[in-house]
């Protein structure tokens, strides 16, 4: 199974040499996606066709993948969340490594993994245990700053303080900024190392609310630079038996303007995992799992809902607002038009390959 | 997060493998001490001292289970006798004493469809969501052992803090800060429990018993079993279980005696392979406990004997039926050792006749007077008084389906389906003369024909009742495979059910519900879930 996988990867990557080099003079958009058991491919959605299939060195199963402005390098946090791997796009070389762990402590990284706009520093938060021989010993959480000019064997070059349970990070239109979520969301800076702001979500306190629950794990914010994630939260001003006692909710972070905004837009009725905020209309934004929906941030109302042929984790958006991409689960990327969410076309992952918890992200090259 | 569950998972598969701690036959014994000084001190010793080790009291199910994950996490290797060695080993010197198990004895023994209740809602939470709490009072440590156990538990599954089940709180600090010195509390490393046990002598299994209990959707059973001595704490094991006329089993198997009385056995009785899971009482005069079925554990029988030797007075272990209607004659079957053919039913039930009399039977036919008083009476057999009770009524007040809430799971690939045994139960109103409050009267289980229905109108919706398996006469739900089923997108073939039963009493009828969840797979079967 691995062999045929690595095989037909390759054949992808002779057959289609280059082909995201070529395209970049129409600064066209390519999908990231990654799949077991180490993959990277690179998607041309226009066509509905895996373009390329690389073979990212050492273990997986990959999950995250961030890439700064210009588009040229994509890191995947990999190896059972331990390390970060950078692949130059266009030649498919791994040109950056960072291994978290050491025999001494295992360190791990749960998908809060964020590169700078210019690609210069990368941010990992990581969660540390000392494997004593006999005993282990839980550290305190940090978010791991590395210079991605570091190579194959690249250390932190510094580290600061940061809660626990983060699971989602980007940088801002603030260059010294980073936004973490993770209880709440957090607004670092990241020469001084300073938690700067802290955006009360767990901890806000909205009359008749109890504290949401979240866990974004998902980082679509590219094309309209706006963090989002669904929430569920209790109304608590409520019986518990009645409708209204759970309430589906999305929370946007404006990359740019640094504010938060959150809104309830249904009773909990689905599951939902992920979301992307339109571009194109930026108080729209689309959700997903076992459905697609949309809905209006502005008057929290759900615009609209269909039911999907299959379960999706990701979700990701074109940069005109008009195609809606979903996967990050089994072997299918979908693609629904924004508007009708008539399903447009389909591509396959090479081998049936498992797209298990990956993101799917949009580069523009 | 997928991937955290593998380790997990591979433990469950490894534990399953080869069954319950101990119980195939011990050819070439292994030394467990030179097990833990050849293949344990690598890690855990220090200064000629074994750590973390000697700090901790389990059960055999708890030991084998930290066996396996250092093998798992830690490539520790042990062949099958090392491992039963090393469990037999630290089970018989740390194990739990009697008095500390027994609160548990409904996990240890894998009875279905339990829910545990932890003391406090926090100990709820932060174990009992995602385990069975019992798993943790089944362990024995002191604060800052059990505070080891917490780096242990979250440097190995990292993502608790972060799952459905551990996010909504400060998982670690709670974990760290509060739990070591409450759990320390309630169940401390030392205790007069155990230092009384470990230093008592035990009386051994070998004997001959005669046995009882009842197996849901079956019956009731009562027989004998026969446990040969061969080697210290090891037995050969013969059965034969009367299920009733026509249906006797015979078996045969091994059991090994841990922590002098915990009884881990296997046997094939009849056409099955049975595992089975008792303890001693303390003065070993008794064995309870549970057989099931290897493979299915959900599906079994309670279990409960007395030693049949000349010391043995009237001890008393099964009565046949257990329920009397006022008015009738009937024929009743008391089963024991040393049995005086004299017996005193209580007030209205007299005998009119003595159909059989020897020390392991007692047969007569009662006459219940119509006036007999209703309930739940104590019975004396050669004026000893018993434990088994018997149960007197003029008509059945109500029904309860017993599970009230049970859980199936759909089957497939690499995971059999778990079915759903469930058994009518009827109860008498009590003093209340209301159904469904607590002083109802249990009088035993009933004969019932069963059904299946939508429980909700979501259920109704998705017509679970078709996709999710189907109803057996005698109770027992077959839920179907697990999917993928295209015909039931984002549901596949889960469901959510009114189980029905109808019992007929005399010329009346009384129907009850319970609630049937069938599920999704459980991947990893842990010996203690």
């Amino acid at each position: 199974m691995r062999t045929l996988h690595l095989k037909k990867a390759r054949m992808a990557l002779v057959a289609l040499c280059c082909a995201a080099a070529s395209a970049s003079a129409f600064a066209a958009e390519y999908l990231l996606t990654v799949t077991r058991p180490n993959s990277l491919h690179i998607i041309d959605p226009a066509k509905r066709e895996v373009v390329r299939s690389i073979a990212i060195p050492g273990d997986g199963v990959p999950g995250s993948i961030v890439v700064p402005k210009d588009g040229k390098i994509a890191y995947v946090l990999t190896n059972r969340m331990e390390s970060v791997v950078g692949i130059e796009l266009d030649s498919g070389k791994q040109v950056f490594r960072a291994d978290f762990s050491s025999p001494e402590r295992r360190i791990k990284g749960f998908f809060a993994v964020a590169v700078s706009e210019d690609g210069r520093e990368l941010y990992v938060h990581q969660a540390p245990v000392v494997l004593g021989r006999s005993e282990y010993k839980v550290e305190d959480t940090y978010i791991a700053v590395f210079d991605t000019a570091d190579g194959l064997k690249a250390k932190p070059r510094r580290t600061f303080p940061a809660p626990r349970r983060i699971s989602l990070m980007a940088a801002t239109g603030n260059p010294d900024h980073l936004i973490a979520l993770g209880w709440d969301m957090y607004l670092f800076n990241t020469k001084s190392g300073k938690l700067e702001k802290t955006f009360p979500v767990r901890h806000w306190d909205r009359p008749g609310l109890g504290e949401p629950d979240v866990l974004a794990m998902w980082g679509t914010f590219e094309q309209a630079r706006a963090l989002s994630t669904p929430y569920y939260v209790a109304k608590t001003d409520v019986p518990p038996d009645s409708p209204e006692a759970f309430k589906a909710g999305i929370a946007v972070f404006d990359l740019d303007a640094e504010t938060l905004k959150t809104v309830e837009f249904e009773n909990a009725q689905t599951a939902i995992f992920s979301s992307v905020v339109n571009p194109a209309a930026r108080n729209e934004a689309f959700l997903v799992m076992n459905q697609l929906s949309k809905v209006d941030t502005d008057t929290g109302k759900l615009l609209k809902r269909v039911e999907l042929e299959q379960t999706f984790y990701a979700i990701n958006i074109s940069g005109d607002g008009k195609e809606i991409y979903l996967g990050g689960a089994l072997d299918k990327i979908a693609i629904h038009d924004a508007e009708t969410f008539a399903k447009k076309g389909e591509i396959m992952m090479p081998g049936g390959a498992d797209q298990a918890i990956g993101w799917l992200r949009v580069v523009k090259r | 997060m997928n991937r955290m569950r593998r380790p997990l998972r591979i433990a469950g598969a490894m534990a399953l493998a080869l069954g319950v701690a101990g119980v195939l036959p011990a050819h070439a014994e292994e030394d467990g001490r030179r097990v833990i000084d050849k293949k344990c001190a690598s890690c855990h010793l220090e200064n000629g001292k074994l750590t973390r080790i000697p700090e901790i009291r389990k059960t055999p199910e708890g030991w084998d289970m930290t066996v396996v994950r250092m093998g798992v996490w830690h490539k520790v290797e042990l062949t099958p006798d090392e491992r039963r060695a090393v469990v037999k080993y630290l089970a018989d010197r740390q194990g739990l004493a009697p008095s500390e198990s027994a609160p548990f004895r409904f996990l240890t023994e894998r009875r279905p469809n339990m829910q545990d209740a932890p003391p406090d809602e926090e100990l709820a939470q932060m174990c009992g969501r995602c385990h069975s709490y019992g798993r943790v009072a089944l362990q024995r440590r002191d604060e800052n052992e059990w505070r080891k156990l917490m780096h242990t538990h979250l440097g190995q599954f990292p993502s608790a803090e972060y799952s459905a089940l551990g996010r909504d709180r400060n998982w670690w600090e709670i974990a760290r800060d509060k739990l070591p010195a409450k759990l320390a509390g309630l169940y401390p490393k030392n205790t007069d429990a155990w230092r009384d046990w470990s230093r008592a002598k035990h009386r051994p299994a070998a004997g001959r018993w005669v046995v009882a209990g009842e197996r849901p959707g079956w019956g009731r059973y009562t027989g004998t079993m026969t446990a040969k001595a061969k080697g210290k704490d090891r037995y050969e094991v013969s059965y034969e279980l009367r299920f009733g006329a026509g249906n006797t089993v015979r078996g045969q198997g091994d059991a090994v005696i841990y922590t002098g009385y915990e009884w881990r056995g296997s046997a094939q009785i009849g056409n099955e392979d049975t595992r089975s899971i008792f303890a001693l009482s303390e003065d070993g005069s008794r064995i309870g406990g549970r057989w099931f079925l290897k493979g299915a554990d959900e599906i079994g029988a309670s279990f409960e004997a007395v030693r049949a030797d000349k010391a043995t007075k009237n001890a008393l272990v099964s009565v046949n039926p257990q329920m009397l209607r006022a008015g009738e004659t009937v024929e009743l079957t008391l089963a024991g050792a040393g049995l005086d053919a004299k017996i005193d039913l209580g007030p209205g039930v007299e005998v009119v006749e003595w159909l059989d009399k020897s020390a392991e039977e007692l047969k007569v036919r009662v006459k219940v007077a119509s006036d007999a008083p209703q309930g739940v009476r104590k019975l004396s057999v050669g004026g000893r008084e018993s434990e088994r009770t018997l149960a007197v009524y003029r008509q059945i007040d109500s029904v309860r389906v017993e599970p009230a809430f049970g859980v199936a799971r759909v089957g497939g690939g690499t995971n059999p389906p778990m079915t759903a045994q469930f058994d009518a139960v009827a109860f008498l109103d009590g003093a209340d003369g209301k159904p469904g409050t607590d002083d109802d009267i249990r009088l035993g289980s009933v004969p019932a024909t069963w059904s299946t229905e939508p429980f909700n109108e979501r259920a109704k919706h998705d017509e679970d009742l078709k996709f999710a398996g189907h109803m057996e006469p005698h109770g027992q739900f077959l839920p179907s495979f697990a999917g993928p089923n295209p015909a039931r997108r984002g549901l596949n073939n889960v469901g959510n059910l009114a189980v029905v039963a109808t019992v007929a009493d005399g010329g009346r009828s009384l129907n009850a519900k319970g609630q049937l969840v069938v599920t999704v797979q459980r991947w990893n079967p842990t010996p203690l879930r």
